[in-house]
């Protein structure tokens, strides 16, 4: 009676492994699927003249990405050099004085801001900008990603200064500093990888978001060189193709999609990286 | 004798609890004084209050004085007094970004006080010699102190505090995290550093009160139970307290 | 050593308010998170007044009209509300149990050496991919093989629909959700399981009587911090649901959500009330993420605790 009982428990835990072992390696194969061919059929694409070109209209011979790749590196740039510095100074803000009532506020707004959807700050970088101005821009683009990015740098930041040990702190006081001078001269410097692997996630969330930039950034066949016209980003320009009916865009899309994958990857591998540091 | 610190009826509370219970006592100058006493009886806090790095604590009361050459320390910016006197943790603290050559002068960068080139090599050797780790590092001194030994990080420690130029150096537990070679190593020096700065040590390690200390305070509960020469304080103590923490240290 | 109160490592976190800044520092240091706080308030002002003339022209009834109408100018967003809401319900549906395997498999099974590494690791570089790609893939690989099962079924063979923006979503939510359970099922404590081993249970007992168990608000959490991203997701979820404004009637029909309507039609329009309306949807949908997203974390931090 014992021993049935044990070879049906025994039964039942092979097939559940099994069960589960299966489901597992489906999903992760069809995952890395989708990998697979976004990076067969884009590495055709890609050449020196589709790296180098701009966009162009439908039927153009010499087209590329280039307007794409250097609109991302455009918005995407701005908003890392406006999101980074006021979010170290929100992050050691909040890591100095976490029982402020301000500091509590802010936190709660932060929590907030990441449960939002993109979509929804394009919506109100829209309302800030675009309307005023009369037109989209890659200003109104890069305020809509700086919402996205600014939690993700402020909590890194603050976590980073919250783990700079505290005798660091005492030896800089030990020897006459002022607390504002340790700030400045000691956690902050010592917190800087925490800082870096922030300004990393942020950018690496942001550099693949299309939504925000739909009515914002909006697009353009130009290569631009000021912020206040709109300009052409990778994701969108890869939703567009996507969403095109000309088969040679849609390849040109997939050149798109497998370059950005490798960018986000890469971005990804780096951080990672970092973060063992 | 000249006295460096004066303390008078210094009482410490945390919220309600008080940690210390009305500590009079001087600190001779030129001489090495060990505060000594089991766990929880406040030598950690009563040496912190030397420098003020009590402030850290939430919540802290202070009664009473503590003077430092006459000068009240409470009256004063605790800066000022931070300067005067140095301190070295228990676990040493190098600044990790900073090179072993910045660490040593980190007090004056951090003071905002500028040093000209010739002055900082004369500051910085003169520093590591008298914390006799000169010779070990003075090829490396552009490198960051990471590699060092906790013993030669310890070191590295006092000579930042001592580059500072202070009349009174603050030791708290300075060689519980070290092995027994790097403590030798350390005791040997804080004999000699006497003839230069007066030095106040927290320690746990009787032993190391006994070699090194010529003066001996015994806390427990907050209260200055006796304090005196240690050769008295080892041989014949005044209070059977004192005896009992002694022996039950020697002892079983 | 005593626990002294004032010993370092006592006050390794939470050292703000104990060290005194001058009071300049200090209230520049604030003026960081003020600045952030309005940035907020400012933010659900605009929201707010932006959708007003939409409240107010048309009131409770918005949230159950069922036609979007622009020839006939009759405007109601229950249709999105609901395509959100089931998207993200299916979605998850799908990607629960799948994820819950793979945290088994990588955080349980196989919890040490290579496999786990590796799987990490790829789920890890899995969650970094952009959702435009996502899209692209199931407009290009999916929705043809959507449509196949659709001929074999007898229904109109669209192709895209519910079906294809669950299907995506779920296999986005995935790789989140897979690595969130995996962290969860790290937390259990080894002398339990090793305990239940000990009594001679075979390895799913330990995952049925101890594993879940400990695990089930994780779960809950979990789950809805993906519902919190799912019901947002908007780009993959625009490229295969087929943007239909009308009731779904079956599992493979097209239809729309809030934040695929707001992605295709926002930018066309210029009248306005028709962007009120759009943005009208936009505060649902913001305030169906703050609620998942705050009682996600709620969870979180009950679970942590």
């Amino acid at each position: 009676m014992r021993d049935d009982r044990l070879s049906q428990r025994i039964l039942v835990d092979r097939m559940v492994k099994c069960l589960l072992m299966g489901v597992a390696v489906t999903v992760a194969l069809v995952l890395v699927s989708i990998i697979w061919f976004v990076a067969s059929r884009g590495i055709g694409a890609i050449n020196w003249t589709f790296l180098t070109s701009l966009q162009g209209s439908p039927g153009d011979l010499k087209v590329g990405i280039l307007n794409a790749m250097l609109g991302t590196v455009m918005v995407a740039g701005f908003t890392t050099l406006v999101v980074v510095p006021f979010g170290i100074w929100c992050g050691v803000a909040m890591a100095e004085y976490p029982a402020h009532p301000l500091v509590k506020w802010a936190v709660m707004g932060m929590d907030a801001l990441q449960s939002i959807p993109s979509i929804l700050f394009g919506i109100l970088a829209y309302l800030w900008l675009v309307v005023p101005m009369g037109h989209f821009s890659s200003l109104s683009g890069s305020v809509a990603l700086a919402m996205i990015m600014l939690p993700i740098v402020v909590r890194s930041v603050e976590e980073s200064v919250k783990q700079v040990p505290v005798t660091l702190r005492e030896a800089s006081l030990a020897l006459g500093a002022s607390p504002t001078r340790t700030i400045l001269k000691i956690v902050i410097p010592s917190g800087l990888n925490g800082i870096v692997t922030g300004a990393l996630l942020g950018l690496g969330r942001i550099v693949g978001e299309t939504a925000p930039l739909l009515f914002t950034a909006f697009g353009s066949p130009f290569l631009v060189a000021s912020v206040l016209e709109p300009v052409q980003t990778m994701p969108l320009l890869i939703y567009n193709y996507a969403t095109s009916p000309y088969p040679d865009w849609q390849q040109m899309g997939w050149g798109a999609s497998f370059i950005l994958l490798v960018f986000c990857f890469m971005l990804g591998v780096f951080t990672r990286f970092l973060v063992r540091k | 004798m000249t006295t460096t610190f004066d303390v008078s009826q210094l009482k410490v509370r945390i919220g309600s609890e008080p940690i210390i219970k009305g500590i009079s006592m001087s600190f001779f100058s030129h001489t090495v004084t060990s505060i000594m006493g089991p766990s929880g009886c406040g030598k950690t806090t009563f040496i912190r209050c030397m420098n003020r790095l009590h402030e850290l604590v939430p919540n802290i009361q202070v009664e009473g004085s503590i003077s430092l050459c006459n000068q009240d320390i409470f009256s004063v910016n605790p800066m000022v007094i931070r300067r005067q006197v140095g301190m070295v943790f228990q676990r040493p603290n190098p600044f990790p970004t900073m090179s072993i050559f910045d660490n040593v002068i980190a007090g004056y960068r951090l003071n905002g006080l500028p040093l000209s080139k010739p002055d900082a090599l004369r500051v910085v050797e003169l520093s590591l010699n008298k914390a006799g780790l000169w010779h070990e590092v003075k090829d490396v001194l552009h490198r960051k102190g990471a590699f060092l030994s906790g013993g030669q990080q310890q070191r590295l420690c006092i000579a930042r505090a001592l580059a500072m130029d202070p009349s009174v150096l603050l030791l708290d537990e300075p060689t519980s995290a070290l092995d027994p070679k790097s403590t030798a190593h350390i005791e040997d020096l804080i004999a000699e550093l006497k003839e230069s700065v007066s030095i106040i040590m927290v320690t746990h390690n009787i032993g190391q009160a006994s070699r090194v200390s010529d003066y001996t305070a015994f806390l427990l509960g907050g209260e200055l139970i006796e304090y005196g020469t240690t050769q008295k304080l080892f041989t014949v103590p005044d209070d059977p307290r004192t005896e009992e923490y002694l022996s039950r240290k020697f002892g079983a | 050593m005593g626990s002294s109160p004032i010993v370092g490592s006592n006050l390794m976190t939470g050292v703000g308010g104990f060290v005194h800044h001058n009071r300049w520092f200090k209230w520049g240091l604030l003026m960081g998170p003020c600045a952030l706080i309005t940035l907020v308030a400012w933010m659900v002002v605009t929201f707010g007044m932006a959708a007003w003339p939409s409240v107010s022209e048309l009131g409770l009834g918005f949230y159950v009209t069922d036609v979007w109408d622009p020839v006939h100018d009759i405007y109601g967003g229950a249709v999105f509300i609901v395509g959100s809401i089931l998207t993200t319900a299916l979605a998850i549906l799908l990607a629960a149990p799948v994820s819950f395997a793979i945290a088994l498999f990588t955080g349980y099974y196989f919890c040490n050496g290579p496999i786990a590494m590796v799987a990490q690791w790829v789920l890890d570089l899995l969650a970094s991919v952009p959702s435009v790609i996502f899209g692209f893939w199931g407009l290009i690989v999916l929705v043809p093989m959507i449509r196949l099962i659709e001929t074999h079924l007898g229904v109109p063979p669209y192709g895209v629909g519910l079906f294809a923006a669950s299907m995506v979503l779920a296999l986005m939510m995935t790789p989140l959700m897979a690595s969130l359970l995996r962290d969860i099922i790290l937390t259990v404590p080894a002398d339990l399981k090793e305990g239940a081993l000990a009594l001679g249970a075979t390895s799913f007992e330990v995952v049925k009587h101890v594993v879940w168990p400990h695990t089930l608000p994780g779960m809950v959490s979990a789950i809805m911090l993906g519902v919190g991203r799912a019901i947002g997701e908007t780009m993959a979820v625009t490229m295969v649901i087929g943007n239909a404004n009308h009731w779904p009637t079956h599992l493979f029909d097209p239809s729309n959500t809030i934040a695929s309507l707001i992605a295709s039609d926002f930018g066309e329009t210029s009248d306005p009330l028709v962007i009120s309306h759009l943005i009208h949807l936009g505060l649902v949908l913001l305030v169906l993420s703050l609620v998942t997203g705050f009682l996600g974390r709620r969870l979180v931090r009950i679970t942590r605790a």
